[in-house]
């Protein structure tokens, strides 16, 4: 019964290495992200920014705006312009639906809803695997991106794009 | 000279006719005179009538002035002035009497003055007695003037009366002798006229009356039937009366040669030929027809009798084979008999198997009818089909509404997961800004947020299966419609199929009624066969009875034989 002795030996091996409990990743090491889906990309933001997530209800649209700026909305009484990313990353249009979410961010005082197609969840991501941008991304991507991940995530550069002067809407219209 | 009857008898009326004018002539002359005479006469008269007349006149006027002479009164004037205006009226009328008269005309002449002498004599005295006395008037009347006056009046008017009676005798003579000589005329004529008709009475009686009467005995005898007489009694005249005697003897000689030929015919030779007079000679046309007639009707008789014995010949060969043909007929109709009561019993075993065949028939009928049933209740059958393939479609209806409202639930609950999943992740969000004390937080909104994944996965699943759903009930509802297109083609198949069975169902039934028919048929066969049977005895009996018959009608043929045979001699003693 010698096998038997071993193989009950490798279980008990096993057991212990499965009752390891790892260790808790230190919290500047680690990255929450709030990952979603911008037409067949996915996309993630940074949770700290993040206030909530609405369903697009209600879009006023504005105008005399940039065509990223879609419209406001009305977030528990505060006005919230809407950002069209696609607008950006030069993502194929496909019209406004319910479905649509709106990412409520926050960063300097500033308060902006990303819409995004599919919210898929918030999740963990250690802040090493954060490769820094593509070098083929040019312009405004690479202004706007924090990283891509390993799971091949585009993590977006909230603060840069809240800071950036360009959404900074001062038109005025002529008569 | 030779006068034929014609002229004698005209010449005879001639002369009388002649003499009878002469006599009319003379006597019609004689009255004519007669009457002038008698007019001259009362000419005469009514002259010497005026002449007396005149007379008295003027002897009326002579007394009217005496009388008025004497007594100077008017009264007694009256007649003188009456007699004035007939004084007038008399000259005048004696003027016109007296106007074929120069003598009497001359009288009248010396009248006229004397007249007027006598009258102024009297017109005077009576103006003198009127204006003076009657002795100045007579003193006048003395002077004998009015006397003399009035005697020459009384003179002249004698002469003039003379005269009238000389003529008058002169008239009366003259009448008298013409009266004569009429009555001569007369008398003399009319014996004269009576003479010659007797004369030419006579001539003509004589010449008339006697070869008639000679003529009207020859008739006779002719109509006698003597044929023999010589009816030329004329002696060769060749007046009428010899015309007519000889076309009596050519009457005579004819009626003798169809007599001759009559006999000839009656004698029995029928070559006589006789020709007709005239196509209006009746008697000769029909002894022309009368002997062709015989002579066609005598060849006809002798074919009759030759035909007669040739076929009397044929009837005896027939009767002699009908008496063998009798005999076999009895035979034959012996196997008829024996063969009859064969076919009587097969008749029979024919009557049996058509009954059989008609109880066959019957059931056959029954079980056409309950087919009949069947197919009826079939049809019911397809009918509840259809009616509940109907349900099944409307069920169908309901089924995939059903599933559209679940497709709505569905899409319900996919909205509730999404916004759970939502909750989750802004639970999560939460979660994370309380930091460590949201940890716990943090697992339950994971959990929470893979319910909602797990509800979006099996809402997914049920959308699949409700669109399996959907798509079975879009094939059911298919199969149900097809299910129900072809309940109907059933139900119509059904319905041919009853409407075969119903005609089967009548022919059947006719088939049995035929059936019955052909029974009934073979029944009445049977006794027909029976009554047949009886017959061929009959017949048997009969066969038997003409064979007698036939032997019997061989005699009578023989007798007819004989008879045509003798009928063919006498025909031969004609010559035709």
């Amino acid at each position: 019964m010698t096998n038997s002795a071993e193989a009950g030996k490798i279980l008990r091996q096993r057991a212990q290495a499965l009752a390891q409990v790892p260790l808790p990743p230190a919290a500047d090491t680690v990255l929450e992200l709030l990952e979603f889906g911008l037409a067949s990309e996915r996309y993630a933001v940074e949770r700290r920014y993040v206030q909530e997530v609405q369903p697009l209800r209600e879009l006023t649209p504005l105008p005399c705006t940039p065509a990223f700026i879609l419209g406001i909305v009305n977030v528990r009484g505060r006005i919230v312009p809407v950002l069209d990313l696609k607008k950006f990353f030069e993502l194929p249009e496909r019209g406004l639906t319910d479905l649509h979410r709106t990412i409520i961010v926050r960063g300097h005082d500033v308060e902006i809803g990303l819409l995004a197609d599919v919210i898929v969840g918030i999740s963990p991501v250690p802040a090493e695997s954060l490769q820094p941008s593509l070098p083929t991304l040019t312009g405004i991507r690479a202004d706007y991106l924090k990283g891509v991940t390993d799971r091949r995530l585009v993590v977006l550069a909230v603060d840069r794009i809240l800071s950036d002067p360009k959404i900074i809407v001062h038109e005025e219209v002529e008569d | 000279m030779k006068w034929n009857v014609g002229t004698k008898i005209a010449v005879g009326f001639v002369i009388v006719l002649i003499i009878f004018l002469i006599v009319g002539a003379v006597a019609y002359r004689s009255v004519v005179r007669q009457s002038e005479t008698a007019s001259a006469v009362t000419h005469s008269y009514a002259v010497e009538s005026e002449l007396t007349q005149l007379l008295a006149s003027l002897q009326d006027a002579e007394t009217g002035q005496r009388g008025y002479l004497i007594t100077g009164t008017d009264s007694y004037l009256a007649p003188y002035t009456a007699a004035l205006p007939q004084i007038e009226q008399h000259r005048a009328e004696l003027a016109r009497l007296a106007a074929d008269n120069p003598d009497q005309l001359a009288h009248l002449d010396a009248l006229g003055p004397l007249i007027t002498q006598k009258l102024s004599e009297l017109q005077e005295t009576i103006d003198v007695r009127r204006a003076k006395d009657f002795a100045a008037a007579q003193a006048i009347v003395m002077t004998n003037r009015g006397k003399n006056a009035m005697d020459a009046i009384r003179g002249v008017l004698q002469e003039m009366r003379t005269e009238e009676e000389d003529i008058l005798k002169v008239r009366a003579a003259a009448r008298e002798a013409d009266a004569r000589d009429t009555s001569w005329t007369i008398l003399i004529g009319t014996l004269l006229a009576a003479f010659a008709a007797a004369v030419a009475g006579a001539i003509i009686t004589r010449a008339i009356a006697v070869p008639l009467k000679s003529l009207t005995g020859v008739a006779e005898r002719i109509t006698l039937g003597d044929l023999s007489v010589n009816a030329d009694v004329g002696g060769g005249r060749r007046d009428e009366i010899g015309v007519l005697a000889q076309a009596f003897e050519r009457m005579r000689r004819s009626l003798r040669t169809l007599a001759d030929a009559a006999e000839r015919v009656a004698a029995g030779d029928l070559r006589a030929s006789v020709q007709a007079q005239s196509p209006n000679d009746q008697l000769g046309n029909s002894f022309v027809r009368m002997t062709d007639n015989l002579r066609r009707q005598i060849g006809d008789m002798v074919e009759a009798a030759a035909v007669l014995g040739s076929a009397s010949s044929e009837i005896v060969a027939s009767t002699s084979q009908l008496a063998s043909g009798a005999s076999q007929s009895a035979a034959a109709v012996t196997e008829t008999t024996a063969t009859v009561e064969e076919v009587r019993q097969t008749a029979q075993l024919a009557s049996q198997k058509a009954r059989a065949v008609a109880d066959t028939a019957q059931k056959s009928a029954q079980i056409a009818q309950s087919g009949r049933k069947s197919t009826a209740d079939v049809i019911a059958g397809m009918e509840r089909i259809r009616t509940q393939m109907e349900a099944i479609a409307e069920t169908m209806v309901r089924l995939s509404e059903q599933g559209q409202t679940i497709g709505q639930i569905i899409a319900t609950v996919e909205d509730l997961a999404a916004q759970s999943n939502l909750l989750a992740v802004n639970a999560a969000i939460e979660a994370a800004k309380a930091g460590e004390q949201g940890k716990g937080f943090g697992v339950v909104a994971q959990e929470v947020k893979s319910l909602a994944e797990q509800s979006r996965q099996a809402t997914d699943r049920v959308r699949t299966i409700l669109g399996d759903i959907q798509k079975a009930t879009t094939a059911a509802a298919m199969a149900t419609e097809q299910g129900g297109k072809a309940v109907e083609a059933g139900g119509r198949h059904t319905e041919t199929a009853g409407e075969s069975i119903g005609t089967l169902a009548a022919s059947v039934n006719e088939a049995a009624q035929a059936a019955t028919q052909i029974a009934a048929s073979s029944q009445q066969q049977l006794v027909g066969m029976d009554q047949v049977a009886v017959a061929m005895e009959n017949i048997k009996v009969t066969g038997t009875q003409n064979m007698a018959s036939a032997r019997q009608l061989e005699n009578a043929a023989r007798n007819i034989n004989e008879l045509g045979q003798r009928l063919k001699q006498l025909a031969e003693t004609y010559r035709v």
